[in-house]
């Protein structure tokens, strides 16, 4: 981000602040050193003001950051497996995260929910904000935080559960619905938006796992956005199923995304320029450039991220 | 035939064509491989062998104990007509059931032998006659009085137990062959057997005693209802401790605790520990339980504590064996909607380790049914007639029946310990077909 951006970024957070809810702004000014970092960017980026074609409203919406990482270094014990990244991931926008191999773009898509915070011996530096609020904040409760921030990993994982139990377990988790009919409903609009419902509705007490590998990653998407999360982490979700699927899986990441951040690990150059609106692309634990997907696929400024785009190293 | 092809195809001094991928034992260039595959069969042949070897074994085994211990099952009576004489039983017409209870039964059946073989004169003879009726028959005739007080003054004709030279003889054990005095049963007493046995008043029925009793010094009279039962009560106890602590253990050392010194430790231990010798749990049950704690001595409480710091060792590696086998995707599913470490334990670990934790469970607590040494240590070796009915009672367990049994020197006993194996492998195995059992229903495949 430029210095420029940035400046009409505090602008517009002023003349915005009445958007925030109250609890937001209490919460800030509770604590005047979190106040700054702890508001909502609002950021227009000079470059995609140009082809808003829709409302300035919905460019506003679009250029709001969801999900923040500031100075963000990782350690597994001694070894930094990722360098002091800076990365603002907007809301309803799909950001891609591409590198080679063992680059910390996966342990960074792991920080953005903490699911870290399971590996011994792992240690985070730096800052996220999610909607300005540091998540590693002493005392952030991560059963709080994994409700707004849900991930669908490499391998469809669903729980050897029927179908209906799998969605509905985070629903149960954070005690969601009031009775079994808000529980139904819960399911059925889930499985519905994770465009699985058609094909499952009439076998919801099947085992999730006698699906195909396709439906299953459809069946953990559903999963992961029936707790209604914020930002939706996605690590390789297609790395495992064949491309029939990997088209269904990404038409659906394109209508999830006017409601969620979605955030994207990918080996396929191609799934990110198809997927994606901004990607970011990693090497060696830093981020090297990060831009639009159509800048960073047709004009990369670095030599570096070209060679890696057109195969010749990575 | 063209050019390129005719350079390839081996073509034999007759001209035909060979495929060339059929094995010639004739080409050189076969040799190598026609060696790889006599290798391949010499290793079929050797496990074959191997496999062959242990099954005769086992069948050699099986028939041994089931063909010296199946007439363990079985028991000889001998039908006498006993008059229940109101001078012997109540010589003053009290009436009071407890002296009926103190009458002195042997004499109604000495006197009932006397007058069914009344050939038999001198007193070694007589002696050689009331030998023949098993001493736990006076029972037998006190029940009967007990449950019908009309018999008072009546006689009625009784099946008594035989003693177990009887038994012995009447199941073919004990030959009329070689120097009378050597054997357990004279002549004289065989043709009393003859006797009875054409006026069908001698019988070989199904042997109730031996499932419903307790321990005897004779043979006839002995049960294995008794140490059953006090196994049943010690694995219950093991149970009760081993399987809450074993998991417990399992669990914390696997999802919670920190990987450090300390757990490499504990880790080495334990494996350290399931190896230790039973015998010396045996001697920290005695040291713990009996000497510190004051615990009743040869009590199944104690036995089963006992067995369960043997199987605690085994319960836990198993455990964690079975919780590391749950893929790590399930828990990062869980945690990634939220579940707390808690809630992915009890949602999802456990509920998929289980199977795994039931077939380790299982199978050492079937270790523990089969140990005698830390039993021996703790007292529960000692002669105990009565069924335990307590967990403090004294009791014994089957295989150290099995090894009291053995060790006696009447032929009777010889049979029973046979039986006892037959009734301790079929705990066995019905331990093992459940383990196996709940592998299969609850096994979930990734």
């Amino acid at each position: 981000m430029t210095k420029k951006t940035l400046k009409k970024t505090m602008d517009k957070v002023e003349s915005s602040e009445g958007v925030q809810s109250d609890k937001a702004v209490a919460q800030s000014k509770k604590s005047t050193k979190n106040n700054k970092t702890s508001q909502l960017y609002v950021a227009a980026d000079a470059a995609s003001v140009d082809d808003a074609k829709s409302s300035s409203k919905v460019v506003e919406k679009e250029h709001q950051v969801s999900i923040a990482a500031r100075q963000l270094g990782v350690y597994y014990g001694e070894k930094q497996a990722v360098f002091d990244v800076d990365l603002e991931m907007y809301a309803n926008s799909v950001t891609a995260l591409i590198g080679p191999s063992g680059c910390g773009k996966s342990t960074f898509l792991r920080c953005l929910n903490r699911m870290n915070d399971t590996i011994a011996g792992c240690k985070v530096t730096g800052e996220v904000l999610l909607d300005g609020h540091n998540i590693y904040e002493r005392g952030v409760d991560v059963v709080l935080l994994r409700e707004k921030v849900g991930m669908v990993f490499q391998k469809p994982n669903p729980f050897p559960k029927s179908i209906y139990e799998n969605v509905a377990y985070g629903p149960k988790l954070h005690g969601l619905f009031k009775n079994k009919k808000d529980l139904d409903e819960i399911v059925e609009r889930s499985l519905v938006r994770a465009g699985l419902w058609e094909e499952v509705k009439d076998r919801l007490q099947e085992p999730g796992t006698s699906l195909s590998g396709g439906q299953q990653q459809r069946l953990c998407i559903a999963r992961t956005i029936a707790i209604g999360p914020e930002v939706v982490l996605m690590d390789e979700p297609c790395s495992a199923l064949d491309p029939i699927a990997t088209a269904v899986i990404e038409n659906l990441i394109d209508e999830l995304k006017s409601q969620y951040t979605i955030v994207i690990v990918t080996h396929s150059m191609q799934q990110a320029a198809r997927v994606s609106d901004r990607t970011a692309f990693f090497h060696l634990g830093e981020i090297v450039e990060m831009g639009d997907t159509e800048q960073i696929f047709t004009n990369p400024k670095l030599k570096r991220t070209q060679d890696y785009i057109t195969g010749r190293f990575g | 035939m063209s050019k390129e092809s005719q350079t390839e195809v081996v073509v034999q001094p007759n001209g035909a064509d060979v495929n060339p991928f059929i094995l010639n034992k004739r080409c050189t260039e076969h040799g190598r491989v026609l060696a790889r595959h006599r290798r391949e069969v010499r290793f079929r042949a050797y496990g074959i062998a191997a496999l062959t070897t242990a099954g005769l074994f086992l069948a050699l085994l099986l028939v041994t104990i089931v063909s010296q211990g199946s007439s363990a099952f079985f028991q000889t009576k001998i039908q006498l007509d006993i008059h229940f004489d109101e001078a012997v039983i109540d010589r003053k017409n009290s009436g009071d059931p407890d002296i009926w209870k103190k009458a002195n039964y042997s004499k109604l059946i000495h006197t009932a032998l006397k007058s069914r073989f009344p050939e038999a004169k001198s007193r070694s003879e007589r002696k050689l006659l009331y030998g023949m009726i098993s001493r736990g028959a006076t029972g037998q005739l006190r029940t009967a009085l007990q449950e019908d007080k009309s018999l008072l003054g009546k006689t009625k004709s009784i099946w008594l137990y035989a003693s177990s030279d009887i038994d012995m003889a009447e199941k073919g054990k004990i030959t009329q062959d070689g120097d009378e005095t050597s054997r357990r049963v004279r002549d004289i007493q065989f043709s009393w057997i003859e006797e009875l046995r054409q006026k069908g008043q001698i019988e070989t029925g199904f042997n109730v005693l031996f499932l419903t009793a307790g321990d005897s010094r004779e043979p006839e009279l002995a049960g294995i209802w008794g140490s059953v039962s006090g196994s049943l009560l010690t694995l219950f106890v093991c149970i009760l401790c081993a399987f809450p602590v074993g998991v417990g253990a399992a669990v914390y050392l696997e999802e919670f605790a920190a990987k450090n010194k300390w757990s490499d430790i504990i880790e080495v231990n334990l494996n350290n520990l399931a190896a230790v010798p039973s015998i010396v749990y045996g001697v920290l049950g005695l040291a713990v339980f009996l000497g510190a704690f004051n615990m009743p001595r040869s009590s199944a409480i104690v036995g089963g504590m006992t067995l369960a710091l043997l199987v605690l060792p085994t319960i836990v590696i198993t455990t964690r064996n079975s919780l590391k086998s749950v893929p790590p995707s399930i828990r990062d599913a869980a945690i990634g909607l939220g579940a707390s470490p808690i809630q992915v334990l009890l949602h999802h670990t456990l509920p998929l380790a289980m199977p795994g934790i039931m077939t380790g469970a299982i199978l050492s607590i079937a270790r523990a049914l089969g140990e005698t040494a830390p039993l021996l240590m703790i007292g529960m070796v000692a002669f105990i007639a009565d069924v335990p009915r307590s967990l403090s009672d004294p009791a014994t367990a089957l295989p150290v029946q099995v090894y009291l049994w053995a060790d006696s020197p009447e032929l009777g006993f010889a049979e029973k310990t046979s039986a006892a194996i037959m009734v301790l492998l079929g705990f066995l195995i019905i331990a093992n077909a459940l383990a196996v059992y709940l592998r299969r229903k609850f096994e979930y495949k990734w």
